[in-house]
């Protein structure tokens, strides 16, 4: 297939009308679900309960129920963690970084990646606050409060950080998905057929009216929200690499974990979208909206971010060897060839070799096999998180200390009820609100811009 | 219907140019070789700082031009005849290299045998800090670099007679085949010239920390040619304010991303507080160093991201001149903040100020570059099929 | 009926973008001040043909997110450095990089929440569902695909006629005149909201209290407490004797510890030899040690003047040929041993204390019974005194 080098690629495909794209995307919420859909949440509502059991026998029983102990006192808790986090940047990276690059391609996934990136950071936060053990007493310690003892939380401490940078990107991606939202919703309220849903569109909207001397500062808003989401977004998941990389053990401490983490969050998150935009696009006929092209970007996204990403694994081999330091070198090799060798070349295989097939259009274009490779670089990546937190700790200074760290039914299940909360929400964000933004998607149609903007101004 | 009304009328640049950057090159030359005389080790360093402001401007816009082709960019594409001049610094850099390959037993510490013998971490390292291995990866790297130079500007310049998309195609596959390379050779070079200086020393981010200089720098140079010619009416008449914002919008998002880089590689290094990083850092604390390394937080960081900080001043020609020169600077002082704590001996003033004359002699030779250049060339690529595109590049 | 409301103004409808691009250039231009342009989505260089001056929302982005910065970095100077200042990682207590990423969190948070509450309330004075054109066919419009545009009544050019032929020429696709709705009769004191009032505050009350009260107080579990290793002096099946806790292997020695093979012999015959050489830093060191613990009762000098006026018998004079013949084995052990109403100083001194101690008691007796060639040694070359 040969490209028009001088045409850019149309962002909406088949010529739909304003209106078309309206009810296209208005659809969903004013159709009663069927029965697939109720098979589906069944599904993921029963992944939901298994976590939901897992939990409560946590908080029975203590995280004693964890497999994590001496040596590894980080395990599944911080892995899932930081796999959620990092799934959770895909969402403001499409919203905020895509915009301010003005590729208005992102316009047809936008919504969808902020709701994902919602919900992925509720998932994260699960895990953090249930090993702080007595969760209802948390917040006494995660935020500063004014106290008689003058006791408060220690700000040298990287987990107080990300305290602050996972509350403030929930806060901000809310903020940012919401004010996106506030068109959308004024549409849907002066659509809508039901009066109980115009209500609810009403207060949503907050009496939006569609009105340019709004638009303007509208506008204005969102570029400063995506200018403030961006570094936000790279600040989060660079203080998640600091719980690892501020401590002095071989395997954490290494400069490189901030930008390396960032990709790695990016080239997660991306595949995950992936893999559920696949889905999404099927199911509600947005083909034309969420066209292939815009999946075969991400593609190439994931490709990029997945060499950066072989680019870091690299790096701190060679440097480890470089540095001298033979405990540097024991845990590399411990990495590669120890106990947990098997994980380490799942992680390999998945996050390096297996996104290499993007290289060909064939394969990009290819809904099947793309399926495929992103759900490799999602098992992958959770692998990345289990390979950095384990094989650090499992042999450490002492070898009279060293273990081997086993999960147990727990852990698998808090795991599982993650994925079920997040499949769950995903779920019902699809069918209350309008999963592609309405208002973004009109403006990058064609025809939907005067034409006589060109020349100096 | 788009390269009929394509109004670029070619108009060669002002011999005074050359006249300009000669003068700065025969200053640069007679200076360096009266520093060589009077302090020849010092004389060493201040040359591999010139050296390291030349590749990585060169190699940045090198970058550049290949990530336009891989991010199908249009906007960029009228002015990428700039950034392909500014890379065309890329094909020199094995000649001047020479004398630092003279030079090398004064720079490197490790190219002392006797030295290794003597030292358990060295030896440890010797295959890969031996001067065999190390020139076999400065010839790899700089004729990787050339070869793709040559590969990219050429498909480019053909372009501008037979207007053929075949070689977009053809420089999107190469630039997609070079972005990988690059990384691998520009972490190489970063390391070999310069984190092997103090061979003790490692870091993993060393490699992102030099490319994100290096393509800021590129990115200065970009900018600053690209408003003055077009003040001057060399480049197409359409390029306007939209084409500044988005240089300038890069220019900010570097200064972001060198702060981000160089705060990450401080804060894990002081935070962890382990003997074998900290010296290198501590080097860089003691005596007036400490001045330079505060003072670079403030040139290379605050006052750049201050200036472009607001929507206008990106688009404003004046202070993306006067930001493209400073940051222009403040790599500079990176460099020798960089380069210059290995060196050890004493110096005078005299020996300063003739230390100044490599970076001079690079400034005339960029000059000279662009001139030579757009004497043989088109400064806009009129073949281009996203040319039309790129002018009607509106935010 | 329509007759007896007020018009809010008069909108028109377009169909395209370039006709109301157009049609908002001729309305600015003909010098109406308050009108609006409404449309799906925004639509570009519209600002230009509406003459907005640009959007300020910028200053108070920036002002929160200075106020961020600044709160941020005030409060954990005064938390860490005031307050309570504590000593974490060796740093100092106010380490500016360890207090960059709050700073830059707290900065963000407040700029965009400052940013969007502020657009929201004071930019578009939201959230407002009652204003005269929701709810009318020509908002239905522009919400899905048409563009309109409306002059308001209250315009000082404001003339019906004029307005309606002004949209004719421009092409607007239909006219629509806009009133304001009748005014609505909303009871505050309504029961039903009076007692979901009462029901929101029952429930906050309630679990405020049991959350403040109660659940912050619960016991913590303490199953965690169970693990599969032995705790002290717990029993074992392993071991014959069922005893959890082991005696060390037979000549296991602690870290640290020396065993002194002479323990509780009178005066050995062989005792040990002194390791340590009588240099500067060792007979200085003696000296503190002696003057520690040995001078209240043998004296400052080693002859047996004790400072203890009689509460404690008086020691025999270290200046005697016994102990001027004794070897240095022989007061070490008296040091460890202890010897007749002397106690044991082992306890209370290291091993190379002990041999300092007896290093200086040589000095002492050296200098209290100087032969003549130390006078002359003395003489010749002005030694200065070891413990300077």
């Amino acid at each position: 297939m040969n490209i028009d080098y001088s045409q850019e690629l149309p962002v909406v495909e088949g010529r739909l009308t304003l209106r078309e794209i309206n009810d296209l995307i208005a659809r969903p919420m004013d159709e009663r679900p069927n029965k697939k859909y109720f098979i589906a949440l069944s599904f993921t509502l029963s992944l939901l309960f298994i976590g939901a059991i897992s939990v409560a026998l946590t908080l029975y029983y203590g995280i004693g129920m964890w497999g994590n102990n001496q040596p590894v006192g980080w395990a599944f808790d911080i892995v899932n963690f930081v796999f959620w986090v990092g799934i959770g940047h895909a969402g403001t990276l499409i919203s905020a970084i895509l915009f301010l690059l003005r590729q208005k391609w992102r316009t047809g996934i936008a919504r969808f990646a902020e709701a994902m990136t919602i919900f992925a950071v509720m998932c994260a936060a699960i895990f953090p606050i249930l090993h702080t053990g007595r969760m209802w007493v948390a917040v006494v310690y995660l935020l500063p409060y004014p106290n008689q003892h003058s006791l408060w939380v220690n700000f040298s401490s990287p987990l107080i950080w990300d305290v602050f940078a996972v509350s403030t990107y929930f806060a901000v991606s809310l903020v940012f998905w919401y004010v996106g939202l506030i068109p959308d919703f004024a549409t849907l309220r002066d659509t809508t057929a039901s009066k109980i849903k115009k209500v609810i569109y009403s207060i949503f909207s907050l009496g939006w009216r569609h009105s340019h001397r709004n638009w303007q500062h509208y506008e204005k808003s969102y570029m400063l929200l995506a200018g403030f989401a961006t570094p936000l977004v790279l600040s989060v998941h660079t203080i998640v690499s600091f719980d690892f990389a501020v401590s002095i053990l071989p395997g954490w401490h290494t400069t490189i974990f901030p930008p390396y983490f960032v990709a790695g969050a990016i080239f997660s998150g991306f595949a995950m979208v992936v893999t559920v935009l696949i889905f999404v696009r099927k199911i509600f006929d947005l083909e034309n909206i969420i066209t292939i092209n815009h999946l075969e970007k991400m593609n190439k996204v994931i490709l990029a971010t997945g060499m950066m990403v072989g680019y870091a694994y690299a790096m701190e081999f060679f440097i480890a060897w470089y540095s001298g330091n033979p405990i540097e070198q024991f845990v590399f090799i411990n990495r590669a060839f120890g106990p947990y060798a098997w994980a380490y070349w799942i992680m390999v295989s998945c996050n390096v070799i297996f996104p290499q097939f993007f290289w060909i259009k064939k394969i990009r274009r290819s809904i099947p096999i793309m399926l495929m490779i992103v759900i490799f670089v999602n098992i992958g990546m959770w692998f990345e998180r289990f390979v950095i937190t384990v094989t650090s700790l499992h042999r450490d200074f002492l070898p009279s200390s060293w273990g081997y760290y086993t999960p147990t039914l727990v852990d698998f299940g808090v795991l599982i009820g993650s994925f079920g909360l997040f499949f769950t929400l995903v779920l019902l964000f699809t069918k209350t609100l309008p999963v592609v933004s309405i208002s973004e998607v009109k403006a990058v149609a064609e025809g939907a811009q005067p034409s006589h903007n060109g020349g100096d101004h | 219907m788009s390269q009929s009304n394509l109004n670029y009328i070619k108009k060669d640049l002002p011999t005074s140019l050359q006249k300009i950057g000669f003068l700065l090159i025969g200053i640069g030359v007679i200076g360096g070789a009266g520093a060589f005389l009077l302090n020849a080790e010092q004389a060493a360093f201040n040359y591999l700082l010139g050296f390291m402001f030349l590749m990585s401007i060169g190699v940045g816009a090198l970058f550049l031009i290949s990530l336009e082709y891989v991010a199908g960019a249009d906007w960029s594409t009228p002015l990428r005849r700039v950034i392909e001049f500014t890379a065309s610094i890329t094909p020199f850099l094995i000649i001047l290299a020479i004398p630092i390959l003279l030079n090398m037993h004064t720079l490197f510490h490790w190219s002392h045998t006797e030295v290794v013998e003597s030292d358990k971490i060295l030896k440890e390292k010797a295959p890969y800090l031996n001067q065999t291995f190390f020139f076999i990866r400065v010839a790899i790297v700089f004729a990787l670099w050339t070869l793709f130079y040559f590969l990219l500007t050429r498909n480019s310049r053909k372009q501008d007679i037979s207007k053929d998309q075949n070689l977009t195609r053809v420089n999107i596959r190469l630039s997609a085949v070079f972005i990988p390379l690059f990384a691998i050779t520009a972490s190489i070079a970063s390391i070999d010239w310069m984190m092997s200086l103090e061979p003790h020393w490692f870091s993993t981010i060393f490699g992102v920390y030099f490319f994100s200089g290096s393509v800021l720098s590129a990115l200065a140079v970009i900018t600053y040619a690209t408003v003055k010619l077009r003040e001057g009416g060399y480049l197409h008449p359409r390029m306007v304010k939209d084409h500044y914002y988005s240089l300038g919008s890069l220019l900010f998002v570097f200064v972001n991303f060198w702060g981000y880089i160089a705060f990450s590689q401080y804060m894990l290094i002081w935070y962890a507080n382990l003997p074998e990083e900290t010296f290198w850092f501590l080097a860089r604390w003691q005596g007036s160093w400490i001045y330079i390394s505060l003072a670079l937080i403030f040139v290379h960081f605050i006052v750049p991201y201050s200036i472009l900080l607001s929507q206008p001043a990106k688009m404003d020609a004046k202070k993306l001149k006067f930001a493209s020169l400073w940051i222009l600077f403040a790599h500079l002082l990176d460099l020798y903040w960089l380069i210059l704590p290995t060196f050890k001996g004493e110096s005078t003033l005299l020996n300063f100020v003739l230390g100044l004359s490599f970076p001079v002699a690079a400034v005339g030779g960029i000059i000279l570059l662009f001139y030579f250049n757009s004497k043989k060339t088109n400064m806009v690529p009129v073949g281009d099929p996203k040319l039309e595109r790129g002018l009607n590049f509106r935010l | 009926m329509e007759q007896n409301k007020k018009v809010f103004g008069i909108a028109a409808l377009y169909d395209s973008p370039n006709a109301i691009i157009k049609a908002a250039k001729t309305v600015t231009d003909k010098g109406y001040k308050n009108f609006d342009v409404h449309s799906p989505y925004p639509v570009h260089g519209m600002d230009k043909a509406m003459k907005l001056p640009p959007s300020k929302l910028g200053f108070v982005t920036l002002a929160f997110g200075l106020s961020g910065a600044a709160i941020a970095l005030l409060f954990m100077y005064w938390t860490m450095t005031i307050d309570y200042p504590m000593i974490i990682g060796g740093k100092p207590f106010f380490s500016l990089p360890a207090f960059i990423p709050v700073t830059f969190e707290l900065t963000v948070l407040l700029a965009t929440l400052s940013t969007v509450i502020g657009m929201v309330t004071f930019f578009f004075y939201f959230p407002n569902n009652s204003h005269p054109i929701h709810d009318t066919n020509y908002m239905k419009s522009v919400s899905i695909d048409k563009f309109g545009l409306c002059i308001e009544a209250d315009d000082e050019k404001f003339n019906e006629e004029e307005i309606n032929k002004l949209f004719t020429d421009l092409g607007a696709i239909k006219i629509e005149k806009i009133f304001f709705p009748d005014k609505l009769n909303v009871k505050i004191l309504e029961p039903k909201f009076i007692g979901l009032l009462l029901i929101v505050a029952a429930f906050v009350s309630v679990s405020t209290y049991l959350h403040l009260n109660k659940v912050l107080y619960l016991v913590p579990f303490n199953w965690m407490m169970d693990q599969g290793r032995l705790d002290v002096q717990s029993s074992s099946e392993l071991f014959g004797d069922k005893f959890g806790m082991r005696n060390p292997v037979k000549g296991t020695v602690a870290r640290g510890f020396m065993p002194y093979e002479y323990q509780g012999v009178n005066e050995p015959t062989s005792p040990l030899s002194n390791p340590y050489l009588p240099t500067k830093e060792n007979l200085s060191l003696g000296e503190k040690k002696y003057n520690s613990f040995c001078s209240p009762c043998h004296g400052n000098l080693g002859d047996g003047d004790s400072r203890l006026r009689g509460q404690f018998p008086l020691p025999p004079s270290l200046h005697s040929s016994k102990s001027r013949d004794w070897l240095d084995g022989n007061l070490y052990h008296v040091i460890v041993n202890g010897q007749n109403v002397m106690p044991s100083y082992s306890s209370q001194l290291s091993r190379e204390e002990r041999w300092a101690i007896v290093n200086y008691i040589r000095v002492l007796q050296r200098a209290k019974n100087a032969s003549e060639a130390d006078i002359q040694e003395i003489k010749k070359e002005p030694v200065t005194n070891v413990s300077e």
